[in-house]
């Protein structure tokens, strides 16, 4: 092998310019459909961003709008300071991930990872070089002579991480990564990530459906809704404090009710739901005109039951139901509750549960804290959908 | 089926299975070609007719006439001409179909719309070349009008081109649907893939889709090889029988009955095409791609 001096230095880890990503009133419209309306959002530099939502959210057109392969209909998209609206992937700095890996079949996985430089005119000793040392970090040098379709799927995954870094970008674009892997390995490659990540100190955004995924890995999680942003914010506000129903809903991890404003004032809100319950906030940000209707949300572990019909008369944050199915899920269990017109979800801890366990058709009382009510900012439109885990 | 259920089942079975298609490929393909090389070697005789024999005569014959090595030169000639017309309008219709064409029903149409040459009989599609490249056709006629030119183009009809061009018009066709077929299996975010790698348009051709069209090229290049080569009819009738092809040799020995030189031409011409395809396999390993 030749010595080169140039290749000393060869690293990924200097990157020129910023990382920072900022999408301006961005629309993306396909015939006569938006599959992304009026989009704001600033991705800073050197973050772990999530773009979370159902399938057909938008989030892989943002995603495929970054970076290039798709031109937004209307709005501008800055990576550092540059516009990069009409520019090709290589001016941009970003480099994508393919959900399908999308490596080139007719080439061994050196020749892959050299793509790029053999692109850029850079000789084909040198590129073969640096090709492997890149093969090295993701640890698959000993492979470099096989074709795309003898490596394992984590393989595959990982000759396309190797090939996309090459390119030295400042952004790194995930289109659903570890979707194509199996548990275990999914696992292994989300913790991988992470720390490639910390490592490169580049921007990553990371499309995906999967809720804990967002939450493990992401600084900053986009919550998406057909074409809209519903919230934008780390993983711990958007999981324990979201903004709207929807978001609550599809963290999954909240019990959305919904209510008219009694009283309000000093940090505490009286609501009256239809069935006549009663619940109240402890230290409610925002106060709402009495007779207006307000949603709130309950963190289902944060959620304590008691068998039993309760007695008769609506205590202060708690709901009486029958139990529908209890789910064994190791350090909780999960119980869902037939409550009046809704479903109504606790986690209860393993103690708490196997202390008094219940089951499918018993009578039971849920009951939470004032301080444990959080106010969403939107009304819940009604819609029952459990995304829950 | 399960390897275990193949496992289970006797080699006579697999004969047996594999039986009729052995039949029928040898009684009408290896039997015929046999008979050929074996007629090859027999005796052509003046009044008499095919006399058995185990001569060379007619390989000899046929390799010291002159005219045997024009006809191959002119066919060979007519097929590389050819391939490479039909190979660039086949690549870049193909190229259009799978790649510009959004709507999959606009592709089939504007699909069915290339078969059209083939609605309609080979001698009415010779035929109507003529009212188009005749010396009075439309193409000379319009050149007239227009002032472009005084006299009528003689070399339009009845030439070397009006030959080439009845080949592209036929045979373009063989050339577009292999291509077609392997360009459509390859996986649209290759070619994103490659652009967010920094290749250029002509880039993501050359590096992505031009490799991973081998295999169609391959079996369209044979097509045409295969169907140029063995043509006698559209180069008679185009050039006005002033070109001929391999083929027309052969054609010529039968009408005057001389079976065994005839049989002799079909054994050379055999060869050589066998050469030509075996040339095209060794650049494109085709099974190992089909089976890809």
């Amino acid at each position: 092998m030749m010595a080169n001096p140039n290749l000393q230095g060869t690293s990924v880890a200097a990157q020129p310019g910023s990382g920072e990503i900022r999408l301006v009133n961005v629309t993306k419209q396909f015939g006569n459909s938006y599959a992304v309306k009026d989009i704001n959002l600033t991705i800073p530099h050197g973050s772990y961003c999530c773009l979370l939502g159902p399938s057909g959210c938008g989030k892989t057109t943002i995603l495929r709008m970054i970076a290039g392969h798709e031109t937004p209909t209307s709005g501008e998209i800055y990576i550092g300071d540059q516009m990069v609206v009409g520019k090709p992937p290589v001016e941009r700095g970003t480099a994508m991930m393919f959900q399908s890996y999308a490596l080139f079949p007719h080439l061994t996985i050196q020749d892959n990872v050299a793509f790029y430089l053999k692109m850029r005119g850079v000789g084909k000793e040198e590129r073969r070089q640096r090709a492997l040392e890149m093969l090295q970090r993701v640890q698959l040098d000993h492979l470099k002579d096989r074709m795309p379709a003898q490596l394992s799927g984590g393989q595959q995954q990982r000759v396309a991480l190797a090939r996309s870094l090459i390119t030295n970008p400042k952004v790194l674009l995930l289109d659903e990564p570890l979707s194509a892997l199996d548990e275990f390995l999914r696992l292994k490659m989300r913790g991988e990530l992470k720390s490639l990540q910390n490592e490169l100190g580049i921007t990553f955004v990371h499309v995906t459906h999967t809720q804990p995924e967002a939450i493990a890995l992401a600084d900053m999680v986009v919550v998406m809704d057909t074409g809209r942003i519903d919230q934008a914010d780390t993983a711990n506000i958007i999981f324990d404090k979201p903004k709207t129903p929807y978001v609550a809903r599809f963290m999954g991890g909240q019990n959305v009710l919904t209510g008219t404003v009694e009283k309000s004032g000093n940090g505490v809100l009286k609501l009256k739901a239809a069935d006549g319950s009663i619940y109240e906030t402890a230290h409610a940000a925002s106060s709402a005109a009495a007779g207006s209707p307000l949603s709130v949300a309950v963190r289902r572990d944060r959620v304590s039951l008691k068998k039993g019909r309760g007695n008769g008369v609506n205590a202060v944050n708690s709901i009486a139901g029958i139990v529908d199915a209890t789910e064994y899920q190791g350090s909780y269990v999960k119980v869902t509750i037939n409550v009046a017109s809704d479903v109504f979800v606790a986690n209860v801890s393993d103690s708490a549960y196997f202390a008094e366990p219940v089951d499918t058709g018993d009578p039971v009382v849920a009951n939470w804290k004032a301080e444990d009510v959080h106010v969403l900012s939107k009304v819940d439109s009604g819609v029952a959908a459990d995304h829950g885990h | 089926m399960s390897p275990s259920n193949a496992a289970s089942k006797s080699p006579l079975t697999t004969y047996l299975q594999v039986a009729p298609l052995m039949l029928v490929l040898l009684l009408f393909f290896a039997v015929p070609v046999a008979l050929v090389v074996v007629v090859s070697f027999f005796r052509y005789q003046m009044l008499v007719g095919i006399v058995p024999d185990f001569t060379f005569r007619n390989y000899i014959d046929l390799f010291s006439n002159p005219t045997t090595w024009t006809l191959y030169l002119s066919t060979v000639k007519f097929t590389l001409i050819t391939l490479a017309i039909t190979f660039v309008l086949g690549f870049w219709i193909a190229y259009f179909l799978v790649f510009h064409v959004r709507s999959l029903l606009i592709a089939i149409g504007l699909f069915l719309v290339c078969t059209v040459p083939f609605w309609t009989s080979n001698i009415i599609r010779m035929i109507s070349w003529r009212p188009v490249l005749g010396t009075e056709g439309l193409i000379n006629s319009a050149l007239i009008k227009a002032g472009v030119i005084d006299q009528p183009l003689q070399w339009l009809l009845y030439s070397d081109f009006s030959v080439v061009v009845a080949y592209v018009h036929l045979f373009t066709l063989f050339m577009i649907v292999p291509i077609f077929n392997s360009m459509a299996r390859i996986d649209k975010s290759l070619l994103e893939a490659a652009v967010d790698a920094g290749a250029t348009r002509w880039g993501v051709v050359w590096n992505v889709v031009l490799p991973l069209c081998k295999t169609g090229i391959a079996l369209g290049a044979l097509f045409v090889v295969t169907l140029v080569m063995g043509d006698f009819f559209v180069v008679t009738v185009m050039s006005g029988g002033l070109s001929g092809s391999a083929t027309s040799g052969i054609f010529n020995d039968l009408q005057f009955l001389n079976y065994p030189r005839a049989a002799a031409n079909a054994v050379i011409l055999l060869i050589v095409v066998l050469l030509i395809a075996a040339a095209i396999f060794r650049l494109v390993d085709v099974r190992k791609e089909l089976v890809r």
